[in-house]
């Protein structure tokens, strides 16, 4: 991300400086979701999407309305203190993790905001349920946002909303998409969170220390997507629908390992060590995964870390090749061979042998499960 | 976090141990305990009846306008539930402990009377010999009259049976066989941090169930 390198010219100018360098998207920038809304609000085919065991979606219904996290996001000056503290690389690199956090969470406050609006008709109660986790999304980025002014900084949220692109996806994907960054969202917070509490000399800024209460709002958010796909067996129970999970499961873990990789600084800078911490978090998402998903990856599985450290590397010298003074030409060139064994790599992971999951409400062996 | 109020809150509880919870008209149950606790025994002020004088004041009140002979009706209650073994429930699952946490902080913070609890080996089992008979023992319900919650929670917790029943008081519905706990520690552990340590699950048991903390 490019918008904060020039943090003195964004101190005298707000934001605008960071506009004119535009926005530097590469395949790994948190993106900006959207989806055929047309597609979602087509009431004959998708009415039944969203119509099933009203009985949960009122139950979470009710639990997003109870607004655990009302008065939880509140400033002190601790936060201006411990960021004047910061200087040099470990600025940057918070700055960077405060950037990407705040645009994750934004995209996902103008999805939710979207389909909110667009499904008041179709289900009132999955639409109301849609906009307080907007609710909780807008919070999330504003504190961060707020957090950016700490740095004299701050990200033109408008402006972003304009201008970036948007990665369209059909609705179904959405479902799993969606459910897997929220729950991965959940077990890098807490995670950061209690290796901090733990660790607490490495707690350099304040912002930390929230991790805990709104990472709950995650886990919920995750929970609500858990019960659309339930509204939805054929998303769940065909090996259509395991071929997707899988595939779903593996771009987000394969993402999430090489972006950690390529800003390690950040995590080493708060005592963690990034590929425990990333394997920690791919481990548990995959076990909570799999109370839902059909199938999920054999994480635990030594081969699974053995393939995403060569990916690592691959995507290392892919970086570095663009680093060099080459043109572009025959920068590509060098790189046909690197992306050809990287996708050799995610094919093979994507090949494993997978674990069979779901939700015991689904399960044809359930009368025989002992709890 | 609300750790050190979640446990106030037990420690405080467990002092109710001895009194009934449902309606008397008998003026002199009301007044029982210690002089240092006082705490009615009107169901919707057992958690609240702390502040001391000016409860009492209002509760005599009452008792002085209500007509003695007058029976009050027990309130038949329903008790919505999911159970599943104790090592699932208090053990494997840390962002349970977390939401149940979360949950009374926010009863704390909105002055809210508590309606969900963690039973260990609960008597009420013994109605349900359809989930009895693939229960792992020692085996944990959470127990809320709050419906809804308890659907919300199963959709969280997804491995854990569902059910409900009345009772006529909260301390019925409620009673368990005390059982000691202990779980082995996990064969392997990825975290950057420590378990949860065992025992957080004391300020959820029912009043009166709960071990003593000095």
């Amino acid at each position: 991300m490019s918008s904060a390198t020039t943090s003195q010219a964004a101190a005298e100018k707000g934001s605008k400086a960071s506009t004119k360098k535009g926005i530097k998207e590469t395949l790994l920038t948190p993106r900006f979701y959207t989806t055929d809304f047309d597609e979602m609000t087509d009431f004959e085919e998708m009415e039944p999407l969203f119509n099933t065991d009203q009985a949960e979606f009122e139950a979470l219904l009710q639990e997003f309305k109870t607004d655990y996290n009302q008065t939880h996001f509140v400033r002190n000056k601790e936060f201006k203190e411990a960021a004047d503290k910061m200087q040099g690389a470990l600025r940057e690199i918070f700055v960077e993790f405060l950037e990407r956090s705040c645009t994750a969470e934004f995209s996902g406050f103008l999805l939710y905001k979207e389909l909110g609006r667009r499904l008041k008709k179709t289900n009132p109660v999955v639409a109301e349920i849609f906009s307080l986790m907007s609710r909780d999304e807008a919070r999330h980025a504003g504190f961060l946002n707020k957090g950016l002014s700490d740095f004299n900084l701050a990200l033109d949220l408008g402006f972003l909303t304009k201008a970036r692109k948007y990665t369209f996806f059909k609705p179904k994907f959405i479902f799993y998409a969606t459910y897997l960054s929220e729950k991965i969202g959940y077990w890098r917070y807490i995670t950061i969170y209690r290796h901090l509490k733990a660790n607490p000399e490495f707690q350099c800024y304040p912002i930390f220390k929230y991790f805990e209460n709104w990472c709950q709002d995650e886990n919920r958010h995750g929970d609500f997507f858990s019960a659309l796909l339930k509204a939805q067996p054929q998303f769940l129970n065909d090996w259509k629908a395991k071929l997707w999970s899988r595939f779903f499961c593996l771009s987000v873990y394969v993402t999430m390992y090489l972006n950690d990789w390529q800003r390690t600084a950040f995590y080493e800078g708060i005592g963690l060590n990034t590929k425990e911490f990333d394997m920690h978090v791919i481990i548990e998402t995959n076990r909570t995964t799999a109370r839902i998903f059909p199938a999920v990856l054999d994480v635990e599985n030594p081969e699974f870390k053995r393939k995403l450290d060569r990916m690592v590397e691959i995507n290392q010298k892919i970086l570095a090749v663009g680093e060099t003074d080459d043109i572009p030409l025959v920068k590509n060139f060098k790189r046909i061979p690197l992306i050809a064994a990287l996708a050799s790599e995610l094919l093979a992971a994507y090949l494993m042998k997978p674990i069979e999951s779901g939700s015991v409400d689904f399960a044809e062996f359930e009368p025989q499960l002992v709890y | 976090m609300s750790a050190s109020t979640a446990l106030n809150l037990g420690s405080l509880c467990s002092s109710v141990v001895n009194l009934p919870t449902h309606y008397s008209h008998k003026p002199s149950l009301l007044l029982h305990g210690t002089q240092s606790q006082q705490f009615l025994t009107l169901p919707n002020t057992v958690l609240k009846g702390f502040s001391g004088s000016r409860n009492m004041k209002s509760a005599v009140a009452a008792v002085d306008s209500s007509d003695p002979a007058e029976k009050q009706e027990t309130e038949r209650k329903k008790y919505y539930f999911l159970v599943a073994n104790a090592k699932f429930m208090l053990d494997e699952e840390e962002h349970f402990q977390e939401q149940l946490f979360e949950r009374l902080r926010l009863f704390g913070e909105r002055d809210k009377e508590q309606d969900f609890w963690l039973v260990i080996e609960p008597k009420f089992l013994d109605k349900f010999p359809n989930i009895t008979k693939r229960l792992k023992r020692p085996a944990v319900a959470l127990v809320s009259t709050n419906g809804p919650w308890i659907t919300f929670m199963k959709l969280r917790l997804d491995r854990v049976l569902q059910e409900s029943f009345e009772a006529d008081s909260t301390e019925e519905a409620l009673a368990c066989t005390p059982v000691n706990l202990e779980f082995e520690k996990p064969e392997k552990w990825t975290a950057p941090y420590p378990k949860y340590e065992s025992g957080w699950w004391e300020p959820f048991l029912p009043p009166g169930s709960q071990t003593s903390k000095v």
